[in-house]
């Protein structure tokens, strides 16, 4: 029953137009970064080098389709969660907004089972648009940019891995990244649970990013506590699969505190959809 | 007539020391003239402060007077200055003065310091010291001071092409000014300002460059085409 639901969720989603928004906006932006780094990569990159070539020469192709997809996967995946709330935001609060609530609670299923089914369908959108993101950004900007080494810009310093070393990172850093855009999803689902229309929760979700980023950002030593607690911090956590050698103890604690928001967050969503009062 | 005298004798010996000296660079820059254009395979083993990048193997062409293409799989680090500076440089005699310096004995090696001081003030290079094997006219070590990139010591040593004066292994010291990340680009945010402020203490100032050649090809007549940069 519960794969059944899923199913059905998921028609409801591709059924959507809103859901190809993203997609679209996507492939646009992806197209927009391909065509300024073909243009001006290099230009680009001598932000990068600057520092550097002062005393030292860079020989080699810099500008390639590893450090394109590198700068893609960094520019959106602060954008993505936008486009991933604006429909699992939608999820629960959409049926209340179209009172088909009544309806999907009288079919021989448990809320607890309509929940995890809206919850695994947001999971499978949130997948396909990570898979499309690294499709376009890695497929697309090898086939215009071909292979070379990667240039990494840390805070320590420069990083520059072999082409042969590079592949399993970003695979690796997909998945981190998948993860992080699950959270996003099942914070819109959860905060999608207590509102009755779509508009609250997507723009709660983007406030509650917005904010935690923030608070992220500042480098004020009263905020260090808080923030290895907050999700937005782990979010990045992608990029330390680029670091020589990977801080593996870090990525497994950002993928700890994700899986706990992960957890969390559905107990909430489960707790409120349950008690909901779906007559009045 | 005392003070004369030692004005006289402190003149003559400059002079001829200087002339000793300069007979010296001509001898290698003899041997550096012969080689019209080379090819060599490389391994650079670059050990920056701030930069981690892994061994590679490149190839290296170089044709007189100072055309210089590295061509590599990969992005290889390698240091702006001390190819074909310091040859082009000592080249032209009309452009500096050679003085020497003392003795010094480097590896196993009895070598002899020329202090190469440019007679122009208006060019890049404020100071040339190279320890020259004057029994074999090759260079053991330099130190070029230039106004834009600082000082660098490069290390020579030689293999069987040391009758030509070509390296078997140079080893360059660079000097790394405190390397500037801007902040926009690099975005640690699982770091804290305090870890950053420490990594920025602990960042030292030199950084070695290795570069080990083999297998090199003299005199094949490479052509000016190969150093034309392509663009990607």
């Amino acid at each position: 029953m519960l794969l059944k639901n899923t199913y059905n969720e998921f028609i409801k989603i591709v059924a959507k137009p809103r859901s190809y928004l993203g997609f679209g906006a996507l492939t646009l932006l992806i197209a927009i970064i391909i065509f300024a780094m073909k243009a001006d990569g290099e230009t680009i990159v001598s932000f990068i080098t600057a520092s550097f070539e002062q005393t030292l020469s860079f020989n080699g192709k810099l500008v390639n389709g590893n450090l394109i997809a590198f700068i893609i996967l960094q520019m959106l995946v602060v954008h993505i969660p936008l486009l991933v709330a604006l429909v699992t935001g939608d999820l629960i609060s959409g049926e209340a907004a179209m009172g088909t609530v009544r309806m999907l609670a009288t079919k021989p299923i448990s809320r607890t089972q309509i929940v995890l089914s809206k919850f695994i369908a947001g999971a499978i959108y949130t997948l396909l648009l990570t898979v499309w993101l690294g499709f376009l950004s890695l497929f697309v900007s090898h086939l215009v940019f071909g292979a070379g080494d990667l240039i990494v810009l840390n805070s320590d310093g420069l990083v520059i891995l072999q082409e042969a070393d590079i592949l399993w990172r970003f695979g690796l850093g997909f998945c981190v990244a998948f993860l992080s855009l699950l959270t996003v999803a099942t914070l819109s689902i959860c905060l999608s649970a207590f509102a009755e229309n779509s508009v609250g929760p997507i723009v709660s979700t983007m406030a509650i990013i917005i904010l935690f980023t923030i608070i992220g950002s500042l480098d004020v030593t009263v905020f260090d506590t808080i923030k290895p607690y907050l999700f937005t911090t782990h979010m990045a956590s992608w990029r330390s699969f680029f670091e020589d050698p990977v801080p593996y103890d870090s990525i497994i604690q950002s993928i700890v505190v994700l899986l706990v928001h992960i957890v969390v967050l559905i107990g909430i969503t489960l707790y409120k959809f349950n008690k909901k009062d779906i007559t009045s | 007539m005392k003070k004369l005298f030692l004005l006289y004798f402190l003149c003559f010996a400059a002079i001829s020391f200087g002339q000793t000296a300069n007979a010296v660079i001509d001898k290698i820059n003899a041997k550096l003239i012969a080689v019209k254009d080379y090819t060599v395979n490389a391994n650079i083993n670059a050990n920056i402060p701030m930069i981690k990048i892994m061994p590679s193997n490149v190839k290296i062409y170089f044709k007189q007077k100072d055309k210089f293409k590295i061509e590599s799989k990969g992005i290889v680090i390698v240091p702006k200055q001390g190819f074909t500076e310091l040859n082009s440089f000592i080249s032209n005699k009309s452009k500096y003065t050679a003085v020497f310096g003392e003795n010094a004995v480097i590896g196993k090696v009895q070598t002899r310091l020329i202090n190469i001081i440019p007679n122009e003030g208006t060019g890049d290079i404020v100071l040339a010291k190279i320890w020259v094997d004057v029994a074999k006219s090759v260079i053991m070590k330099s130190q070029i001071t230039t106004l834009s990139n600082g000082t660098v010591n490069v290390d020579y040593t030689y293999g069987d092409q040391i009758s030509r004066g070509l390296p078997s292994v140079m080893k360059f010291e660079i000097d790394v000014k405190k390397f500037k990340i801007p902040k926009s680009v690099a975005s640690d945010i699982n770091k804290s300002s305090a870890d950053k402020k420490k990594a920025s203490a602990n960042q030292k100032t030199k950084g070695i460059i290795t570069i080990t050649l083999s297998n090199y090809k003299i005199n094949t007549g490479l052509s000016d085409a190969l150093f034309v940069k392509k663009k990607n």
